[in-house]
């Protein structure tokens, strides 16, 4: 909405933004990376809690003087912030003046981080060819570049290891994709970036691939999930009661890896053959999940006896994502089920590959239509629709309004291939996990890890 | 009883190394930008409303509608459904639109909502 405003000041035209009280700091840490200081107009509380009687009262009593001013009064115009230098030493000191100081900048998560020397930054360096300077790109809210410098700096800080450079460049690659969106970062469902890692890097670095895949404990999974969230912090600029305004919000994720033993020996290609890349490519993929559900005991030895109840888990898991498939972003809507090993291979025995899954899903885990269109209308106020309309008018398959039944079942993705099935875990426990998708914000992309020459 | 004749001096010796530490952030990439003119007033202006199709935008804008007409009986407006969402899977495209079509559409200003 800001990226809109600053789109028509720069066009030559005066606006005035509209933002609920709860966003006021937000609206204006974000203005600073856009370039300007746009005039904001504050909308009390939130319209969402409010009667139709209270937000008449707040617009015409407070919004509309506001708005009023921000289109007719000059403002003055925003001051100038002297930051530091890019290589600049910024703290001379022990270990805990250090972390003390990096937490008072809002530079570290609350952790202790290794203070990034310029002997742990140039060992980082020498696991990549590309310049320190390199630039992947101009990460929003902040507008900071993403040098490779500055990847070096915050895998420092996050505990990583030099040999992980690689990985950590193809992740801010990946954040850097438009595709992925990492200006949304900050919205108030508090989504969490899950890394995947595919190929031969996964033994080579020591990544867990079994057993407690997403929970610390492995240096190599933990630390680079770390490493995610400092830059994003650091770099991108998602700092809480700022640019992040997660409503609850939650650690970073652990990296997970998949079984790439089990994969080949059920004949099922891996999530990086799934984003573009051949089989053996060493790959990253990110994609943001507000949260997720495990799934255990599934008991069957067959797809047919094991599948109904992943696919009710599925439906369980997905809700207000709804509008990643018909709204807003249509068709964005991406769910992850993770398989254990066992299951994949209880699944892939019977013949059935990754694709019949998916299939199998885009076929049982639906919803009542009813349902579907109440979660999106009337529950969380997103302006009138329904699936008939939506198929009316070309938005969407046919699929969702074959009859005018508000019980008939409808899927809750527009296609089958927009699942996600990764393999993980414990190889010998008939378990599952569903994540809920947070659709165009924090769509999947996956990137191939660069091998390192020199 | 065993007594450490060092203990004192070794409580007295900081373990916690020396450290000069570099900054984890990044230059901003940005060209500070300055803000259009204002308008001297708003009547008879033209107002564009832009919607990220969320949190009852609709009915706020009815109600500045509503207000500002009240204060600028000339004042006229263009409404959201003209510009297309601005926050969904095709913003960078309607807002690489929007200069073209709010001159096409003789916009003076623009009220844009709803950020919550």
């Amino acid at each position: 909405m800001l990226r809109a405003s600053a789109v028509c000041e720069e066009a030559g035209y005066p606006t005035s933004s509209l933002v609920c009280e709860g966003f006021l700091g937000q609206a204006a840490a974000t203005t600073i990376g856009l370039g300007m200081k746009l005039p904001l107009a504050k909308v009390p509380g939130h319209t969402q809690a409010q009667s139709a009687d209270e937000l008449r009262r707040n617009v015409l009593e407070v919004t509309l003087e506001q708005a009023v001013g921000n289109l007719t009064v000059e403002m003055a115009a925003a001051g100038e912030e002297r930051e530091p230098g890019a290589r600049d030493v910024v703290c001379v000191g022990g270990m805990d003046e250090v972390n003390q100081v990096f937490i008072d900048k809002e530079w570290s998560d609350g952790l202790p981080i290794i203070p990034p020397t310029r002997q742990k930054v140039e060992a980082f360096l020498r696991f990549t060819d590309r310049s320190p300077d390199e630039s992947l790109g101009t990460i929003l809210p902040d507008s900071r570049v993403a040098t490779v410098w500055s990847i070096a700096v915050n895998g420092v800080m996050a505990g990583c290891r030099p040999e992980y450079m690689p990985v950590l460049v193809a992740l801010v690659e990946a954040m850097c994709d438009p595709q992925y969106g990492v200006e949304h970062s900050g919205n108030t469902p508090g989504a969490d970036t899950l890394v995947i890692l595919n190929g031969p890097i996964i033994k080579r670095l020591g990544f867990n691939y079994t057993q407690g895949v997403m929970r610390d404990g492995f240096q190599p999974n933990t630390s680079v999930g770390r490493f995610w969230r400092l830059y994003l912090r650091n770099v991108a600029g998602f700092l809480l009661h700022k640019n992040d305004k997660a409503t609850f919000g939650n650690t970073w994720r652990v990296v997970l890896a998949e079984n790439e033993d089990v994969l080949s020996e059920i004949g099922w290609e891996p999530n990086s053959v799934e984003m573009g890349f051949e089989a053996g490519d060493d790959t990253v993929t990110i994609a943001r999940y507000t949260g997720g559900n495990a799934l255990a005991s599934a008991a069957g030895s067959t797809p047919e006896e094991l599948l109904p109840y992943i696919a009710d888990a599925v439906v369980r898991q997905i809700s207000w994502q709804l509008m990643f498939t018909v709204g807003m972003a249509s068709g964005t809507l991406r769910p992850l089920v993770l398989l254990s090993p066992i299951l994949a291979q209880t699944i892939a025995k019977a013949g059935w590959s990754k694709q019949d899954v998916k299939q199998y899903f885009f076929e049982h885990a639906r919803i009542p239509a009813g349902q579907f269109e109440r979660i999106l209308r009337d529950w969380t106020g997103k302006p009138v629709w329904s699936l008939a309309e939506a198929v009316g008018d070309g938005s969407l398959p046919k699929l969702f309004a074959e009859s005018e039944d508000p019980n008939r079942m409808v899927p809750i993705l527009r296609r089958a291939e927009d699942y996600m099935i990764a393999v993980t875990g414990d190889p010998l426990r008939t378990n599952a996990y569903v994540f809920a998708h947070n659709g165009m914000l924090g769509y999947p992309v996956g990137k191939r890890i660069e091998s390192h020459q020199r | 009883m065993f007594v450490d004749i060092k203990e004192e001096t070794r409580m007295n010796v900081s373990n916690d190394g020396h450290f000069e530490a570099l900054w984890p952030r990044s230059p901003r990439r940005l060209t500070k930008k300055l803000l259009a003119p204002r308008l001297e007033t708003l009547e008879s202006k033209n107002i564009a409303f832009l919607w990220d199709y969320m949190f009852r935008g609709d009915e706020v804008f009815t109600l500045m509608e509503e207000g500002l007409k009240q204060r600028f009986p000339r004042v006229k407006f263009v409404s959201w459904k003209e510009f297309g969402n601005t926050h969904s899977k095709n913003e960078r495209e309607v807002l690489a639109a929007l200069p073209q079509r709010l001159k096409e559409l003789g916009i003076d200003g623009v009220i844009s909502g709803m950020a919550c």
